[in-house]
């Protein structure tokens, strides 16, 4: 209490100083002047005013202490008097706590994703000088890629870009060492799995990433590709319990042997977008450790036309990032251009671009990712307004029916200025309460939203959003004070008297506005959650193309076979071993996952005739024999790949519809020659077209290598087996059964071929659910205010009503009364709504899938919703008003 | 009982100077209370300060700043509502406690 004094005081005492010293001054020089009157000499009459007076200092004091312990009092007295009046009205103050705890909360939680997925910047020094270098046309043509095409360089573009100093002041590279995790080992322990980045030297100290114990990486370690790595301090938590002596031990990465250095500082994930980096390694001349696992390629070192590095750069000190990728352009594009044909007016040049490392990667997927977040911040936002506009309405309902109460302190001599600040007070109480039970709903929401989002990224709020939710808090606070002041403080003091028949019309017309605008705001946002809904159940219903149901998918990285030949082999006996397996049906092997987001992707070269990627872009993934009918993919014509296609026969592909629609229409395709890669490749039979990448593609030429017969991800292939029952069940029958050919063989990633596709729109998934639970917390927010309005209506109009049934009207025409004002508000509020979700559907355009913006269903969805609500929320006041006994209601008055 | 002390007594005083003035500055209501007792009741003239200070922020008095006659500003006082409610009470309680001491004197 004393240290609140101190502050308050702080603001007010000079003021107050000045003023007591006049006042006394003034008192004084007064006295001296009737006493000189009186006839007194100046001095004797300056002697006799301070006599009098007493001590001026003390006075002051006094006086000041006075005017600062009661000016607390009063404040205490006021937020003791807002208590008692909310404990008389525990219904309101409960209602308005939980209204603005879910408002606020779920405003609070979505903003900390969005600061922690778009806004937040990296934990370095400078973060803002900190660019991720990004590829708008993507690589140059005839460049290839691994990774997301629009963030993937190569290595010597990567150095010709470090040297630029006039653009940069320093620029980092990284690249995770498989798509997935890599298999490691620590001393004769088990083989294990964990993420692994490798990255430049300049890595840690340019990100300002300290190590907890031991060292980092440097620029040494960079040229000389040293075998050191460096762990992630939760990794080295939940593997080593933070042992510090790993430090200097020796663990394998795909069998190579490295030395651990240190430890990460706690808190660093690095920079890799979909999970947590357990460890980096510098940059590597093997062929074992190649950015992605990618084998296709021989080193990272030995293939300057690759491009699967990501590049993060520091701009030069005063210098913007525009000026910054200006100067880097030339010497960008000389390197970009070195290898490969220059640019023609079919493929144009490419240019340098930059996006600031900001969120998790501001780059590539996350671009939807964020669009969808924005999305939700601002149906959140909507939710807000609607519940803040309840609490400010039930408020002035409140207050209205306080208007005696008013009318009488202002009588009895209370000031605009005490009452004002008594509703301050009110609504000061009902915001923090309700603020602090929505920081903890926010706390708690936003965990559970990192694991839905399978996000391992902190969402928890930080300093910012709790500054952005205090701003929201105190907004609140003052427009609940200000909205029912006007109508308090005017209360004319005869209303006193008056009776509750005298409803003022005005206010009545307000409130309407405000439900109506509600009306409205729900609508969009139950058409909004409509057409993310139906985009989910479009997801969810698509034909995938082939027989899901029963499918176990897991990989497989062969450890002692180097050759092709024995890997070869070794995928013969994992497939005969499988086979083998009881409640196994069929087993087959694929390149790339399907479902998981990974392709591979090639021009084709048909007859040899080569199309371009961007008139034709052909897709290719390598498999196993009986690889349509394991699937369950529909063979339309010719055959599906065999056993008999070894290495050493004759090669052969089968492709897809669209490959045949698109490159050899009207004639039959089998029998073509297909020679995008190393090999003519003779088409033997054509599948049904199928989903590859993910579930939202749309149909592209496809072609199925056998895997014997192209090296293409050899290192690592995908197995698939057809089970009977839950494929889930067969997992340690699998195991064994691997463990049986080779006892350190993890198996990479098991699961139902259902769960990679289903997991491949989880994110569609959680921002549909998020977006129906703020349709239905609006739907409840906006029937709860009509209900709350229309039952305090009928309570000021029992008297009127209670006349019209006295003077003959029937139930049925006091009911219709009610209904009509609510359908008037319900029909407003639509027909404003209408126009808004439609706004709302275009900027959803891009995240909806086989769905159009202006969805007539879900808008009709939204529109039985709100005629639901407000059928719902007036049943029970109609019911009353016209079970009104007008004897009772007339005798009442 | 308590409330009957003499600081309520010089709070009766001034309100009940101003209730008879419509406003006064604090050196006003010291010579209104020193004419109107016929000099008998002597308050030290900066005693007045603090009480005053203390019933505006009750809410028994407001105050402003204007001019005297001799051009002199000065902080004014005026009663309240609150103020004049609060008058009536301290008077009845003063009546209460003549009655009660006066009694008491009778008794011996």
């Amino acid at each position: 209490m004393s240290l609140l004094r101190r502050i308050g005081n702080l603001f007010r005492r000079s003021r107050i100083d000045r003023e007591i010293d006049a006042e006394l001054r003034a008192h004084i020089e007064m006295r001296i002047e009737d006493n000189v009157a009186a006839g007194m000499t100046p001095e004797d009459a300056r002697r006799d005013a301070l006599l009098r007076f007493g001590n001026p200092t003390t006075t002051k004091e006094c006086a000041m202490a006075a005017d600062a312990s009661l000016a607390l009092d009063s404040f205490w007295r006021d937020i003791r008097y807002a208590l008692r009046q909310l404990r008389k009205a525990p219904v309101f103050g409960a209602t308005t706590v939980l209204t603005l705890a879910l408002g606020i909360g779920a405003t609070t939680a979505i903003f900390s994703a969005m600061n922690a997925v778009l806004l937040r910047l990296l934990p370095a020094a400078n973060p803002k000088e900190l660019f991720f270098l990004h590829l708008p046309d993507d690589q140059p043509y005839g460049a290839h890629s691994t990774g997301d095409s629009e963030t993937s360089f190569s290595l010597p573009v990567f150095r010709t870009l470090r040297q630029d100093r006039r653009a940069f002041s320093d620029v980092m590279a990284f690249a995770p060492l498989s798509g997935g995790k890599v298999a490691v080992r620590f001393g004769d322990g088990l083989p294990e799995q964990a993420a692994g980045d490798m990255v430049s030297g300049n890595y840690f100290s340019e990100l300002g990433v300290a190590a907890a114990t031991g060292g980092t990486l440097s620029m040494a370690d960079e040229d000389a590709n040293a075998s050191v790595a460096v762990l992630s301090y939760a990794y080295w938590t939940s593997r080593f319990s933070r042992n510090p002596n790993v430090v200097g031990q020796t663990m394998s990465i795909k069998g190579i042997p490295f030395t651990i250095v240190g430890v990460a500082a706690e808190g660093f994930r690095g920079l890799e977008q979909e999970g947590s980096t357990d460890l980096w390694i510098p940059l590597q001349r093997r062929a074992e450790l190649v950015p992605w696992g990618d084998p296709s390629n021989q080193t990272l070192y030995g293939s300057p036309d690759w491009w699967c590095l990501r590049v993060l750069a520091r701009f030069a000190p005063g210098i913007s990032a525009e000026q910054a990728v200006a100067e880097a352009n030339a010497s960008f594009q000389a390197e970009a251009y070195a290898r490969v044909a220059t640019p023609n007016e079919a493929h144009p040049r490419i240019r340098l671009s930059a996006v600031a490392a900001r969120g998790v990667v501001g780059l590539g997927d996350f671009n939807e990712y964020g669009q969808r977040i924005r999305i939700m911040m601002v149906l959140v936002t909507l939710v807000l307004v609607i519940a803040c506009s309840n609490v400010a309405m039930l408020i002035v309902a409140r207050n209205a029916a306080r208007q005696r109460e008013f009318s009488l302190r202002m009588a009895l001599g209370a000031g605009r200025r005490t009452l004002l600040r008594q509703l301050l007070a009110e609504s000061g109480i009902l915001v923090v309460l309700g603020s602090m039970a929505g920081w903890l709903f926010a706390l708690s929401a936003t965990r559970k939203l990192a694991t839905w989002a399978q996000l391992e990224v902190s969402l928890a709020p930080d300093w910012k959003v709790l500054l952005f939710s205090s701003m929201v808090s105190i907004t609140a606070a003052l427009l609940f004070a200000l909205a029912p002041m006007r109508s308090a403080t005017n209360a004319p003091l005869t209303a006193a008297l008056r009776t509750s028949a005298a409803t003022s019309h005005h206010s009545q017309r307000g409130g309407s506005t405000v439900l109506t605008v509600q009306v409205a705001l729900c609508f969009t946002l139950l058409t909004a959650a409509g057409l993310l809904l139906r985009t989910l159940l479009n997801y969810e219903h698509t034909n995938l193309g082939m027989q899901t149901r029963g499918l176990l998918v897991f990989g497989i990285t062969p450890q002692k076979e180097t050759t092709d030949a024995t890997k070869l082999r070794f995928y013969h006996a994992l497939l005969e071993k499988m086979r083998a397996v009881p409640g196994v049906q069929a087993a087959t092997l694929v390149g790339a996952r399907l479902g998981s987001g990974w392709s591979s992707n090639d021009e084709p070269k048909v007859d040899g005739i080569t199309y371009s990627f961007s008139q034709v872009p052909l897709r290719t993934n390598v498999v196993g024999p009986d690889y349509l009918r394991v699937l369950g993919i529909p063979l339309l014509e010719g055959r599906d790949i065999r056993e008999s296609d070894t290495a050493a026969s004759q090669h052969v592909v089968v492709v897809n519809e669209t490959f045949v629609k698109k490159l050899l229409p009207n004639t039959n395709p089998i029998g073509h020659q297909l020679g995008g890669l190393k090999n003519r490749y003779t088409i033997v039979g054509v599948a049904k077209d199928s989903k590859y990448r993910s579930v939202d593609e749309a149909p592209r030429a496809m072609a199925y290598y056998p895997y014997t017969q192209n090296d293409d991800s050899r290192s690592t292939l995908q197995v698939e087996l057809r089970t009977n029952g839950n494929p889930m069940t067969m997992l340690p029958t699998v195991e064994r059964a691997v463990h049986d050919l080779d006892p350190d063989l993890p198996l990479e990633k098991p699961m139902t071929q259902i769960a990679v596709f289903e997991d491949s729109y989880s994110q569609q998934r959680l921002f549909s659910r998020l977006a129906m639970f703020f349709a239905l917390l609006a739907a409840l927010l906006v029937g709860i205010g009509l209900y709350g309005t229309l039952s305090y209506r009928i309570g000021r109009r029992t008297a009127e009503i209670g006349i019209r049934m006295a003077l003959g009207a029937q139930r049925r025409q006091v009911l219709s009364m009610v209904l009509r004002e609510t359908f008037q508000i319900a029909g407003a509020g639509i027909a404003g709504g209408i126009p808004l979700a439609l706004i709302a559907g275009h900027f959803m355009g891009s995240i909806l899938y086989e769905l159009k913006p202006d969805d007539k269903l879900s808008m009709a969805v939204a529109l039985v919703g709100i005629v639901g609500v407000s059928l719902g929320a007036s049943f029970n006041p109609a019911r009353r008003a016209s079970s009104i006994d007008p004897a009772r209601a007339l005798r009442s008055e | 009982m308590a409330r009957n002390d003499l600081q309520g007594s010089l709070d009766l005083l001034v309100l009940k100077t101003l209730a008879q003035r419509n406003k006064l500055h604090g050196y006003g209501i010291v010579l209104h209370i020193q004419r109107a007792s016929d000099e008998v009741l002597q308050v030290e003239e900066g005693s007045i300060y603090p009480a005053l200070h203390r019933m505006e922020q009750s809410g028994w008095i407001s105050s402003e700043w204007a001019l005297t006659e001799t051009n002199r500003k000065a902080k004014y006082y005026r009663l309240t509502a609150a103020g004049r409610k609060q008058l009536q009470e301290a008077e009845e309680g003063f009546e209460q406690l003549v009655k009660g001491v006066r009694a008491m004197l009778r008794y011996a």
